[in-house]
């Protein structure tokens, strides 16, 4: 249950200004931070939701990010406990080696984390050997190759042999991208392949046995 | 006192079915056969050999490849070469709005878009209230920094007298930075002209040999100019909330632009056929609603203004277009060709058969890793699907064929047209 159902609507209806200023009334009010930004996750879920089944698309979430953001910039200050929510599970992000696209990127790894998964994006043009390295490091079950062009199925491929000769046989292997297909998963050896967003949350709480 | 004559040239008796062949197919008529054409890139200089940094850097084996390629790929149209770049330029332009290889990029990679704000937030004003003014202050020097130094001039149309153009203008040109950036440009200009001469040189050289190049005029949807060289895919679709209208003025700017430049690109080319790359116009990106808002009105003035002046806008419709086949079939009948990518094919027969030539679509994930079998059932199903009324030509979905195409499929998607597509 939200707080504050205006403010929930406020966010999901893109309406920023009446958002920042209603953050701003409430903080003054004295209200409790955490609370504010529950309803901020209740949003969120509702413009995924929206977003699954197709009544939003990337402006939204572009819009809602940014909101976010400013959110919780306001938020921070007045915070006096840091929460230390669970996490769902931990995923390595990235778009592989050659391709220097970031859009796409960046809406999976920001979709991923508003859905509680705790995501180390690894940027753009990743060689095979970072991602293998945060693996290792991070301890993630699950790894995100992103690719824009035709170029990146050749690294997408290397990134999924270089894990598995790694020994991270366990760890399951997402790919995306505008030119990515069943044909390319199945070349890259990759576990699934994801043509937006929502596919790439759903993939990972399957993965992690969570609905 | 006599003229001299440029030489005149005749066209043979093959350019010219090749030409009916294709314009057969744009027009919803029943060609002898349906036609192959493709905007191949670098797949043209691989063919031929070269690493992708050699196609940028060396102008003569990149002419010699794309010409061998053309003739031995045997496409009705000759892909144009102005989908490469000239390296060198790039180098002396100190051009910051791509990265290449070669440059700094790996040699087989091929040339990528650094998608940036070059236009920030804020600056909507100074753009919309003076558009050269701010590209040749603001934007060129965040796009090159050989032109950096033209951040320092003052407004430019404080040099609107004799008084300020001598006391300002010619004390701004003697500037050193300014100097030294003039000599610069002066050598990108040379660099220039001898790419310039290649693509005249391929284009004659194949028109001789009996192929017409596919286009030369280039226009953009006017929402994509603004979305990928002015703000970036974020700022364009935060644009569209904080400031809608100032966002849809400065589309309104470059529609006029796309529609004056494309029809000057065909007039001086004598090629009435012009490519329109579109990016964000695709299913996924936007809603229907905000596409008929941001996106449609522009590309749809623009398509209409290109037909109303005799020209055949080629739309190259990246991503999906299936929630936008409702919008092509608003566009007049049988004046346009339209490049897909990802479609639901029988949806797309159903809706845009009757309007526009469907061209393209062969799965690059199929071309560049699958074999010839695949590509060969698969060009046979196009040919099934939109064969009949004549409006198809055959082609890879993105890239025309990608770079990494495997030779063995190209080749397959060509002979199954010869052999399956007679009609």
């Amino acid at each position: 249950m939200s707080n504050n159902q205006t403010l929930v609507d406020a966010i999901v209806d893109m309406r920023e200004d009446d958002a920042l200023q209603m953050v701003q009334s409430t903080l003054d009010a004295g209200t409790d931070p955490l609370a504010i930004l529950d309803d901020c996750s209740e949003a969120m879920e509702i413009i995924g939701k929206r977003f699954e089944e197709g009544d939003c698309f990337v402006p939204e979430l572009i819009m809602a990010g940014e909101v976010l953001n400013q959110i919780t910039k306001m938020v921070k200050p007045k915070m006096t406990t840091t929460v230390k929510t669970k996490k769902l599970g931990k995923i390595v992000f990235g778009t592989v080696e050659g391709d220097i696209h970031d859009i796409a990127k960046d809406i999976v790894a920001f979709m991923l984390d508003i859905n509680g998964f705790e995501v180390t994006d690894l940027g753009v043009d990743v060689p095979p050997a970072k991602f293998v390295d945060t693996v290792q490091k991070t301890g993630a079950t699950i790894v995100g190759l992103s690719g824009f062009l035709t170029l990146a199925y050749e690294p997408m491929k290397e990134t999924v042999n270089a894990l598995k000769a790694a020994g991270l046989d366990n760890v399951k292997i997402m790919i995306g991208g505008g030119q990515i297909d069943e044909q390319i998963r199945e070349y890259t050896g990759a576990d699934a392949f994801g043509k937006d967003a929502m596919t790439a949350v759903s993939l990972a709480k399957q993965w992690v046995g969570v609905n | 006192m006599e003229q001299p004559q440029a030489p005149v040239f005749v066209p043979s008796p093959e350019y010219l079915a090749r030409e009916k062949r294709f314009n057969d197919a744009i027009a919803l008529r029943k060609p002898d056969r349906v036609p192959l054409a493709s905007m191949a890139s670098f797949f043209m200089t691989r063919y031929g050999g070269l690493t992708n940094a050699e196609a940028m850097y060396d102008y003569e084996r990149m002419a010699a490849a794309w010409i061998a390629g053309a003739q031995k790929l045997n496409w009705d149209m000759a892909p144009p070469a102005f989908t490469m770049f000239p390296g060198p330029v790039w180098e002396k332009l100190g051009i910051k709005t791509f990265r290449w290889p070669g440059h700094d990029l790996p040699e087989n990679l091929p040339y990528q878009f650094v998608e940036e704000e070059y236009m920030l937030e804020d600056e909507y004003d100074e753009f919309l209230s003076n558009p050269a003014d701010f590209v040749i202050r603001k934007m060129m020097p965040r796009m090159s920094s050989t032109l950096q130094p033209l951040g320092i001039l003052p407004p430019l149309h404080w040099l609107s007298s004799g008084y300020t153009l001598t006391m300002l203008g010619a004390a701004f040109a003697g500037a050193p930075p300014i100097i030294n950036m003039l000599k610069q440009i002066i050598e990108v200009g040379e660099e220039m002209n001898k790419w310039n001469a290649t693509q005249a040189r391929i284009g004659m050289e194949l028109a001789q040999l009996g192929y017409p190049i596919i286009t030369i005029a280039f226009a953009q949807a006017p929402f994509d100019w603004i979305g990928d060289m002015f703000r970036g895919l974020r700022g364009v679709m935060i644009d569209m909330y904080r400031q809608p209208d100032k966002l849809k003025a400065a589309i309104d700017i470059f529609t006029d632009f796309a529609i004056q430049s494309a029809i000057m690109g065909a007039q001086q080319s004598g090629n009435p056929r012009v490519f329109i790359p579109l990016h964000r116009g695709s299913g996924g990106f936007l809603s229907n609603e905000q596409f008929a808002e941001f996106y449609w009105p522009g590309l749809k003035k623009l398509m209409l203004a290109l037909i109303d002046a005799g020209l055949t806008p080629m739309p190259y419709l990246e991503g999906d277009y299936t929630p936008r086949l409702e919008f092509l079939a608003e566009l007049p009948a049988g004046k346009i060709l339209g490049h897909f990518d990802v479609i639901d094919l029988k949806k797309a027969k159903e809706v845009i058969g009757d309007v526009m030539c469907f061209w393209g679509n062969v799965p690059a994930s199929m071309l560049v890793t699958g074999n010839p079998q695949q590509v060969k059932d698969y060009v046979k199903k196009l040919i099934d699907i939109f064969g009949d009324n004549g409006g198809l030509i055959v082609d890879g979905a993105v890239d025309g064929v990608p770079p990494e195409s495997k030779p063995e499929n190209v080749e397959a998607m060509i002979e199954t047209v010869f052999e399956y597509g007679v009609n």
